[in-house]
């Protein structure tokens, strides 16, 4: 350790008021932090934080809009993944960006300049140099392995592997236990905790509390793109960093009035698919249930397995009383349910098509007389629906794509409220959207409840369910941690459920 | 009016692009050593022009809608060798009336196409392969059903002489090419159907999440396009008297190369007949222009290729917008 005289040395990296703006979003406004060398660093926040954006930056993924970085004390430029890898920086992604029809060892020396050679490659060679990064790693495989071959947690060892490779002194690990069982998991964590021992930064983007106090020495909470805090793990515990991740200036706005009945509209028994497992509950008339839980939890599966999106392994689901089973989003859509899409550009709106034939394209039907379209028709219904969502488009004619995104949304929530589904399924209808468009879009859902449609609201946001749900359901892992009356729930019981590990339905830590 | 202009840009530079063409040729055109004026704009000249395109231009009608829901047909040139050597058979070798014939014809491209929509929509392998295999598959149909010979219809009798002087009028074709665009324009335009056909190819992931009958509009585009190649073939052989198995080899280039000349883009969602016309006429007044100047064949399809490649250019430049 450095004498208390002497003036501590610079950290490994230091990023001072790093902003990024995608498209008009700001997704990290001013974030300041510092990693020393040898520690593992957890960055913290709900969904939608800046948690991997700032992972991206770092990694050269993408660039930074403002703001300095240095690495040792000088100031550096990180433009592309190039300038990253120089620098000795990593990201072990979790979308892994590696050659599935690659040999492992490819993977790992592919463009390492220490193995060019003109245009031959010495196999062996090849081989005798990836070796030692995968004992490191703990992976005893052949280098010449199809990596396409290796399980995932097993890809993830050679990306690390690669990153050794390259002498990395930083690594980012984006969600990197995502998708790895138990045993896999321990692994990966010696694998950190030596590569900490040898001195190499580890920066851990997750929000498994559980994982974060295992293995991390200080930990960065983000909330809403900004910095809120860098705290030491030892100091702290979990109910603070809830607090810290939520914010005290949670607002959970005018609490919508509850037009829930007493009469079932749907019940769901047992529904497992791929993602979830034994999910039930019951939807009533006029009820706005919303669906808390992180990213891959499982609350938009449960959305695509009632609309024939995703295969239903097991359990039933009743509507209206009545056995159904959609295979698809039109047996879905003749049985009453209405989806609206997590992703609105990819899953939902044909972007070079206008608004008014987006809003349509769920009801040509009635605009239509033996296929043959009613022009008249089709203007009216898009009149009807450009008040009724207060979509603010130059002309019914205007491309989508032109739009901002709250009158995106519009549109396509427009396409389904034309319809009056039974059960309406949203997908975080206000991911994206400005304050004036998520105000329209809360009443909306409140005027389909008092027509006595069901509604299914995913979102991100606590407050947002809090304030427009009668009763929400909270999802981890796939499974049902917890039903709890909105009335009476906070965004920390919520976020409790929803980060818990080990036991489902405990909701503790 | 502004704002109508403003909707339809690319149709605007295209029609641009097809009038400066067409004072080109103009202007490059031969003189007729009579009258002095161009060859090129002589009425004579211009309805053969007409003519001759038809065949490829009625295809591209059909490939049209296969291109805007992201697919692409290779069979078509195949479908209309065999509709050639079907018709000619019937009217030849079975002595069947002509109507029965051409009826004959068209449905065995109807069914080309509805196979090659089947195959694209159940087995989700890409419509390039299927339509390759289709495109290989049916030529040799086409060759062994006329054991490789050609079918002369000239000296084959009343109904097949009746038909050759029929179906080879410049007025018919034509007119059949003009009631065919407005046809395809209506049902692109104005029908449920022509919808389905731009929003799958606009976001074929959304047209799933919208619940959009993707198969059947599959089924569709394919099967009207194989329906339109039949079509194309009987007008080959009425027009050179023959069922030639040989006919139509490359044609699915050409009319690829017209449906994109005329702003449709290959990606799908982005395009319209009204360009598909036009890139008809472009590449029917250039063939036609070229020959007038004795430009030998071989210089001719270098141009062609040129040509193409410039037009796909100047589409991303508006595509990128």
């Amino acid at each position: 350790m450095t004498a208390p005289t002497a003036p501590s040395p610079p950290p490994l990296l230091r990023a001072q008021n790093l902003v990024k703006q995608y498209d008009g979003v700001r997704a990290l406004r001013g974030v300041d932090i510092e990693i020393r060398a040898g520690e593992v660093h957890a960055l913290l926040g709900e969904n939608g934080a800046g948690k991997s954006t700032l992972g991206k930056i770092l990694a050269g993924a993408v660039p930074a809009t403002a703001g300095t970085l240095e690495v040792d004390g000088r100031e550096i430029r990180i433009r592309h993944p190039g300038d990253a890898q120089r620098l000795g920086i990593a990201m072990i992604f979790q979308e892994l960006d590696l050659f599935p029809n690659l040999t492992v060892a490819e993977n790992i020396a592919l463009r390492n300049p220490a193995l060019a050679e003109g245009f031959r490659v010495r196999r062996d060679r090849l081989h005798a140099f990836c070796r030692p990064f995968l004992e490191r790693v703990g992976l005893p495989v052949d280098p010449a392995t199809r990596l396409g071959d290796l399980h995932l947690g097993h890809q993830q060892l050679v990306a690390i592997a690669r990153a050794l490779s390259r002498s990395a002194r930083l690594i980012v690990f984006d969600e990197a236990t995502s998708a790895l069982t138990e045993e896999l998991v321990a692994n990966l964590f010696r694998v950190i905790r030596d590569l900490r021992a040898a001195g190499v930064a580890c920066i851990y983007v997750s929000h498994k509390m559980d994982e974060i106090f295992r293995i991390c020495d200080r930990i960065t909470v983000l909330r809403d793109g900004g910095f809120v805090a860098t705290v030491d793990a030892a100091a702290t515990n979990p109910d603070e960093l809830v607090r810290l991740m939520i914010g005290h200036e949670v607002n959970t706005g005018q609490r919508a009035r509850s037009h829930a009945t007493e009469t079932a509209v749907l019940e769901v028994a047992n529904l497992t698919t791929t993602l979830v497992r034994d999910v039930s509950f019951k939807l009533h008339r006029g009820e706005v249930l919303g669906l808390a839980g992180l990213v891959g939890s499982g609350r938009g599966e449960i959305g695509r397995a009632l609309f024939g999106l995703a295969p239903v392994l097991g359990g039933r689901i009743h509507k209206g009383g009545r056995e159904v089973r959609p295979r698809t989003p039109r047996a879905a859509m003749a049985a009453g349910f209405g989806l609206v899409p997590r992703d609105r550009r990819r899953e939902g709106l044909m972007m070079g098509m206008s608004v008014r034939d987006n809003a349509n394209l769920a009801i040509m039907g009635r605009l239509s007389v033996a296929g043959v379209l009613r022009p008249g028709r089709e203007a009216a219904a898009a009149d009807r629906m450009a008040t009724a969502t207060r979509l603010k488009a130059g002309s019914p004619h205007t491309a989508v794509r032109t739009l901002s995104g709250g009158n995106q949304q519009k549109t396509l929530l427009g396409r389904w409220l034309q319809r009056e589904p039974d059960v309406l399924f949203l997908d975080d209808p206000t991911r994206g959207v400005d304050v004036g468009a998520k105000a329209d879009i809360y009443q909306l859902i409140a005027e389909q409840a008092a027509r006595g449609a069901g509604i299914m609201l995913v979102s991100s946001e606590l407050p947002e369910l809090l304030r427009c749900c009668d009763r929400i359901l909270v999802l981890n892992q796939g499974r049902v941690a917890g039903l709890v009356d909105a009335r009476t729930a906070t965004a920390e019981s919520l976020l409790r459920q929803a980060t818990a590990s080990g036991a489902p339905g405990e909701g503790s830590l | 009016m502004k704002e109508c202009l403003r909707r339809h840009r690319d149709l605007v530079q295209s029609l641009a692009v097809l009038g400066l063409i067409f004072s080109l040729a103009a202007v490059c055109s031969p003189r007729d050593w009579r009258t002095g004026g161009p060859l090129f704009l002589q009425a004579d000249n211009l309805t053969n022009l007409l003519r001759v395109t038809t065949p490829v231009a009625v295809v591209a009608l059909g490939m049209t809608l296969v291109i805007l829901t992201g697919g692409i047909d290779l069979s078509v040139g195949s479908t209309l060798g065999l509709a050639a050597v079907v018709a000619a058979l019937a009217l030849a070798k079975w002595h069947w009336g002509g109507a029965a014939a051409i009826a004959t014809a068209i449905t065995v491209g109807g069914l080309v196409g509805l196979l090659n929509g089947a195959l694209v929509a159940l087995l989700r392998v890409p419509p390039f392969i299927i339509t390759l295999a289709s495109m290989i598959g049916i030529r040799g149909l086409a060759r062994s059903w006329c054991n490789n010979e050609n079918i002369g219809l000239r000296t084959a009798g009343d109904a097949a002489v009746r038909f050759v002087d029929t179906w080879s009028q410049k007025p018919f074709m034509i007119g059949l090419f003009a009631g065919l665009a407005l046809l395809v324009a209506a049902l692109l335009r104005g029908t449920v159907f022509g919808r389905y056909v731009r929003a799958l190819g606009d976001n074929p992931t959304a047209a799933v999440y919208a619940g959009l009958p993707i198969k059947r509009v599959q089924l569709a585009v394919y099967g009207l396009t194989g329906l339109l190649a039949g079509l194309a073939g009987v007008l080959t052989a009425a027009r050179t008297n023959t069922g030639n198995p040989n006919d139509g080899i490359a044609a699915e280039l050409d009319v690829i190369a017209v449906v994109v000349m005329g702003g449709t883009a290959l990606t799908g969602g982005r395009g319209g007949i009204a360009g598909t016309v036009i890139g008809a006429l472009i590449v029917g007044i250039l063939a036609n222009i070229l020959g007038l100047r004795n430009v030998d064949a071989n210089s001719q399809l270098m141009l062609k290729a040129g040509i193409i490649v410039l037009a796909v250019v100047l589409q991303q430049r508006r595509a990128a917008r």
